[in-house]
């Protein structure tokens, strides 16, 4: 068992040790960061709130935005937050809940408050400009998937033919890779990426392992590699592959369990290797 | 400081890459050399013929232990002085050291430690090897400059370290005093304690991090087996340069200065008879 | 031509196709979405997608069959030409994905693997993983993002559509509010596409995302588009039952043994393992002991449904049995059902291979959707065809003919010119029910092939509607919001005017009375009901003034268009006096060919704003209808496949 899988198993046994001893019909307190907008000042908001067997972030927040009264009986605005499948795979409602950043559909408050009273916070995302309350906007993120290309370069959606062939092996290799939903969790954890409002410098920052790893995804592909120069020459630059400090948070907070670390150091072989052949054989 | 960035940025890959060869390639293998060195003023004491230039007398009155780590260590010293374009040697690594140290504050910064919300042992790790690094900056700097500069004003005695004098110049340095240990010899034996360790952790980390930075390990088990072999080096290097502080801190210095003596009234023709050598090389 | 451009709404796997084949052929794509398009609802899609293949044509398995198994498992009520049309396209949709990276599953030599699904005695159904809706989507998402960067595509991402602009009958453009500023703005389109997929919001939890409200659909069916079948939803028999949503529980758990039941005491709180033998209820295996728990899907619905809701027996008297595979080795399970178990365990709390899982059916998909005209291709025979024998040779003029003409400017198009309807908010592919993995084909199939006809429906387009018409917009739709803050309580707190309540009693009403089992009278009781509700709504209180990012505006502004929708779809559930498909009427069992092989077509009535409801012939069939038994030994094959495709 790896070291990530033991950290894994570790937490998920926390979790149901806690779901374990959860109280029936109890009530928990929901410590909520509100902020009216970029800019405004932000504040702390308390809710007390019934939970019933299969609560979780969301339905208790959906519970306080019908019922948007504090806990000293103050009537507030039903807090903000965005949210989509919430079956963990469209990567949204992505907050963070007691200090680590995750899902806040697939985390049951069972696992997380399993007594009368207990506390659960919720913060929005740190890296990324706050919209409203726990609503980040997180453009970013996906302006780096422009950065390394991720996409096919094919030539047209006309039909003509099949793709190329590909060994089960392979496929499973992509396939893991191309799990990842963009939620940001790895960005939230790396000590090396923080939060930029500035555009024109988004560039030049630290592009985040999910990038890394899409990078590493269509490089894989047959016709993805006709890019994968363009994609190194971007890793290899400011902000790219360099960048990371091997903390490898990432890996750890992965929701989808996206082998990051070990994509990180793929490009950063990657690139080694094209520096070298660029140096005795490039034309620039 | 805007062509700065520029010309920072057209060339980052590389900078970055040559800050990673740079710990390795001079700065660690110096260290690792540097740390085997000093420890013989602790490991000398295994080495039976290193009082063969001590004379009897002086061997009867310090002891055969001292006799033999003062011995090997000046042995050592003084090969390192006498090896030729020794300034050049010593250029080169000041000019890695201060090359590898601001780019790595700049890379440092840019950065910011979340151990308290993950509290993971990578992670701690990580805010390990940038704090490492500032302390090393620090330490180094002291070591250089007080041993090599001579710059006594930093150093609780007055008297500057000499290279024919290795073993009791700089346990003078350490502890301030010939006998037993001052306040002033305290702090700088502990500074030197944190420091050399910083300096090794910094190293081992950073040999692991490298190997994923250029991209030697992908897999999590060969980080793992690497990550194995790094703390070994580390461990290793860890009890070297805690065992030269050790053999530093309980040398006498009116003992090692009789040996170092007889040494060097040993040493004294070879000196004139190789340095017209060194400058015919030229 | 130079200025023409083409809104595209709603970044799914049809809006993003449509947005890709629109942008390819040169003409600017402006991509309106309420979330991030990489975010949207099909990434929920997990079985597969359908097309005739090597082997199975090897077998003989047609694009003809395809066509055919999915016009009978609609119960003939879809139109079928664009389902030929479809069928065809498929295996080249497959190949183009392919091209574009999905990781679809692989066999030892390196192609596609392939997997059985229900409706089909073929392996038809291509996959990725278990997330294939999010690996096509992701794709899409990519191809998307590159015309991006080329500036062929401009993104308006947490952006709702608000309304279709109109100028002398064309649709001219839309207004969009920006979800975070607020900013009420119109933008000019020669051509508009809705791709914003289905309404299972309307029946309060369901296993659709949070943003399938039905909204945007419903806009453009109080602007004058005609509504296709709204009482066809689709409901799925196994769902977990959530504080939030209802999430899908594969089918495969009883093909691997699962059993359903209840407690036989009413009430009984006791720990199901608890619970002997004797003091459980197996009803299913009781009620149809040759199938037991492996009855087709439909049936099984009914009958989980009925002895919840008819005889209030669920397991602590709510609505969910049992679905217990706890007799089953816990190592056998998870070898074979190891994903969906991880599932129920992650987001219920309880591991199901010890305690027994408990379940529901939920609403699942709309069939029913913004009506689409289509011009036939050239497979038109004289009288429509017997149905097709499984592996017999596929009739001779078929093998090559177009169920479409391809680039007709009208396929696809909803009954306002300019407007056209692509994906789950079209209502023409999948009749009274869909067949699994049918979905994502008709999506990307919608902006592949329909792509083309928008493309060419715009080289007509000369005029310029004036500037007027624009502000006029914007200035209706400013005032409807501006009357909706303006209704902010302030902490009056009447539960009745709280657009929450006003939405969940909307989604409690429509699940009790129009999903699976529906009665006329129990529909009328539904319709007076919505009718209350719309009442109440026109006094709706809203709980927040901000005029930044105000979700309970958004919110609020659905639930009125959820009102409408659900008004359309209980008027054309209540006319239709048959059985059909999803649409099960206790009181007429029977499919009624001779007075409802005919599409219900709602269109809304600004001045009672209630539905009329109009049923229209079955545009000219290339097969005739026939009676949709799955024949009796062929249920038992079906069924069982239909459980083993699904692990």
């Amino acid at each position: 068992m790896s070291s990530t899988e033991a950290l894994r198993e570790h937490e998920a046994q926390e979790r149901k040790a806690n779901r374990a001893r959860a109280k029936a019909g109890r009530s928990v307190i929901f410590k909520i960061i509100r902020c009216d907008g970029p800019g405004k000042p932000s504040r702390w908001e308390s809710f007390k709130v019934p939970v019933e067997p299969g609560s979780n972030v969301i339905s208790c927040l959906k519970w306080i935005a019908a019922n948007p009264v504090t806990i000293d009986g103050k009537q507030t605005t039903p807090p903000v937050w965005d949210s989509g499948c919430l079956e963990e795979v469209c990567g949204a409602c992505t907050m963070v809940i007691n200090g680590k950043v995750r899902q806040s559909c697939s985390c049951l408050i069972d696992e997380y408050a399993p007594l009368e009273g207990d506390t659960i916070t919720l913060e929005p995302m740190s890296k990324f400009p706050v919209v409203r309350d726990l609503w980040v906007d997180r453009a970013r993120l996906f302006n780096a998937l422009k950065r390394v290309k991720a996409w096919v370069p094919i030539d047209s959606t006309y039909a003509q033919g099949a793709g190329p062939k590909e060994s089960p092996e392979h496929q499973q290799t992509r396939y893991r890779l191309s799990e990842c939903m963009s939620c940001g969790c790895c960005l939230e954890a790396c000590p090396q990426y923080n939060i930029e409002e500035d555009e024109s410098k988004w560039d030049e920052s630290f592009i985040g392992a999910h990038a890394i790893s899409q990078a590493r995804l269509f490089n894989e592909h047959e016709t993805g590699k006709r890019l994968k120069g363009e994609r190194l020459e971007e890793l290899s630059d400011k902000g790219g592959v360099g960048d990371c400090g091997n903390a490898q948070n990432c890996v750890k907070v992965c929701p989808k369990h996206i082998p990051l670390t070990e994509s990180i150091g793929a490009m950063g072989r990657a690139t080694t290797i094209h520096a070298i052949a660029s140096f005795f054989t490039g034309k620039k | 400081m805007g062509n700065d960035s520029g010309f920072m940025n057209r060339h980052y890959f590389l900078l970055r890459r040559l800050h990673s060869l740079s710990g390795i390639l001079p700065i660690g293998v110096f260290l690792i050399n540097h740390l085997l060195t000093n420890s013989t003023i602790a490991w000398g004491l295994v080495n039976s013929r290193a009082s063969e230039n001590v004379a009897p007398g002086t061997i009867e009155q310090v002891g055969e232990m001292t006799a033999r780590r003062v011995g090997t260590f000046q042995h050592e010293v003084t090969f390192i002085n006498e090896m030729p374009f020794l300034v050049l040697i010593e250029v080169t690594l000041w000019v890695s050291i201060a090359f590898h140290a601001i780019l790595g504050v700049y890379f440092a910064r840019t950065g910011k430690s979340n151990t308290a919300r993950y509290a993971y042992q990578d992670n701690w790790r990580y805010s390990l090897q940038r704090l490492t690094g500032y302390i090393a900056i620090f330490y180094i700097f002291y070591h250089v400059a007080t041993l090599r500069w001579g710059w006594t004003f930093m150093s609780p005695t007055d008297e500057p370290w000499s290279h024919s004098q290795a073993a009791s110049t700089f346990s003078l340095a350490l502890r301030g005093q010939a006998q037993g240990i001052g306040f002033g010899g305290i702090l700088v034996s502990l500074f030197y304690f944190v420091g050399v360790t910083a300096s090794v952790y910094h190293l081992a980390n950073g040999l692991w991090t490298a190997a994923i930075t250029w991209g030697l390990t992908i897999s999590e088990s060969a980080q793992r087996r690497w990550g194995y072999v790094c703390a070994g080096l580390g461990a290793g290097l860890m009890l070297m340069a805690w065992s030269s502080l050790i053999g530093f801190l309980l040398l006498d210095v009116n003992h090692a200065r009789a040996v170092e003596a007889d040494m060097h009234a040993a040493h004294g023709t070879h000196v004139e008879t190789t340095l017209p050598v060194a400058e015919a090389d030229h | 031509m130079s200025d023409n451009r083409v809104i595209v709404v709603g970044g799914g796997l049809a809006g993003l196709a449509a947005s890709v084949r629109i942008a390819e052929s040169g003409v600017p794509v402006d991509l309106f979405s309420m979330v991030p398009v990489k975010r949207s609802h099909s990434v929920c899609a997990q079985g597969g997608i359908n097309a005739c293949n090597e082997i199975a044509r090897q077998q003989g398995y047609s694009e003809y069959e395809h066509f055919d198994e999915t016009i009978y498992g609609g119960d003939f009520l879809a139109d079928q030409h664009p389902v030929l049309e479809m069928a065809n396209w498929a295996p080249k949709i497959i190949d183009l994905l392919d091209r574009m990276g999905v990781p679809f599953n692989r066999t030892h030599e390196g192609f596609r693997d392939l997997r059985l699904f229900g409706g089909s005695l073929f392996k038809r159904t291509h996959f990725a993983g278990a997330t294939t809706g999010q690996q096509l989507l992701y794709a899409l998402d990519e191809q998307t993002r590159r015309y991006e960067t080329e500036g062929k595509v401009t993104k308006y991402e947490f952006w709702e559509f608000l309304w279709p602009i109109t100028h002398e009958g064309r649709c001219v453009g839309i207004v969009a509010q920006d979800m975070r500023t607020m900013q009420i703005r119109a933008f000019r389109a020669s051509a508009v596409v809705m791709a914003t997929g289905g309404c299972g919001l309307v029946f309060g939890k369901s296993t659709n995302s949070v943003i399938c409200t039905g909204g945007a659909a419903s806009r453009c069916y109080q602007a004058g588009a005609a509504y296709g079948n709204p009482e066809m939803v689709q409901v799925h028999p196994t769902a977990i039952p959530g504080a939030d949503k209802l999430r899908l529980m594969s089918e495969s758990a009883r093909g691997e043994g699962g059993r359903v039941w209840v407690p036989r005491k009413k009430g009984d709180t006791r720990n199901p393992v608890d619970i002997p033998e004797e003091e459980r209820w197996y009803f299913l295996e009781e009620r149809y002991p040759a199938y037991g728990n492996i009855v087709p899907r439909d049936i099984a619905t009914r009958e989980i449904f009925d002895v919840c809701v008819n005889e209030g027996m669920g397991v602590d008297g709510q609505n969910q049995v049992y679905l217990d595979l706890t007799h089953r080795d816990p190592d056998y399970l998870t070898v074979k059902l190891g994903g969906i178990l991880d599932i129920y365990e992650k987001f219920v709390g309880v591991d199901p291979r010890f305690t027994p899982m408990k379940i529901f059916p939920a609403v699942h998909y709309s069939m029913g959707g913004l009506w689409t005209d289509y011009t036939p291709g050239d497979y038109n025979p004289d009288a429509p065809k017997p149905g097709h024998k499984s592996g017999s040779p596929i009739p001779v003029d078929a093998q090559k003919g177009h169920g479409l003409t391809i680039g007709a400017t009208n396929n696809m198009m909803t009954s306002i010119p300019g407007l056209y309807a692509f994906g789950e908010v079209n209502f023409a592919y999948h009749g009274a029910n869909r067949l699994g993995a049918n979905a994502l084909l008709s999506c990307i199939f919608d902006g592949l092939c329909n792509g083309v006809s928008v493309v060419n429906y715009i080289k007509d387009v000369k005029e310029e509607a004036p500037q007027g018409v624009f502000d006029e917009a914007v200035r209706s739709e400013q005032a409807k919001h501006d009357k909706l803050v303006a209704s902010t309580s302030g902490g009056t707190g009447d539960k009745a005017y709280n657009p929450y309540q006003i939405a969940k009693e909307l989604g409690d009403e429509m699940t009790a009375a129009s999903t699976v089992v529906k009665t006329g009278p129990r529909l009328e009781q539904a319709i007076a009901k919505i009718g209350e509700l719309m009442q109440r709504f026109g006094k709706v209180e809203l709980g927040d003034a901000a005029s930044w990012t105000n979700q309970s505006l958004s919110f609020t502004r659905a639930t009125g268009d959820m009102l409408k929708i659900a008004d359309a779809i209980l008027r054309a559930g209540l006319l239709r006096e048959e059985s059909r498909g999803a649409h099960f009427r206790k009181d007429f069992p029977e499919r009624d060919d001779s007075r409802f092989f005919k599409t219900s077509v709602a269109r809304y009535n600004p001045e009672t704003g209630k539905s009329d409801i109009e049923f229209v012939p079955v545009k000219a069939p290339l097969v005739e209808p026939r009676a949709r038994t799955y024949g009796k030994s062929d249920t038992k094959k079906e069924t069982k496949e239909t459980a083993a495709a699904a692990s």
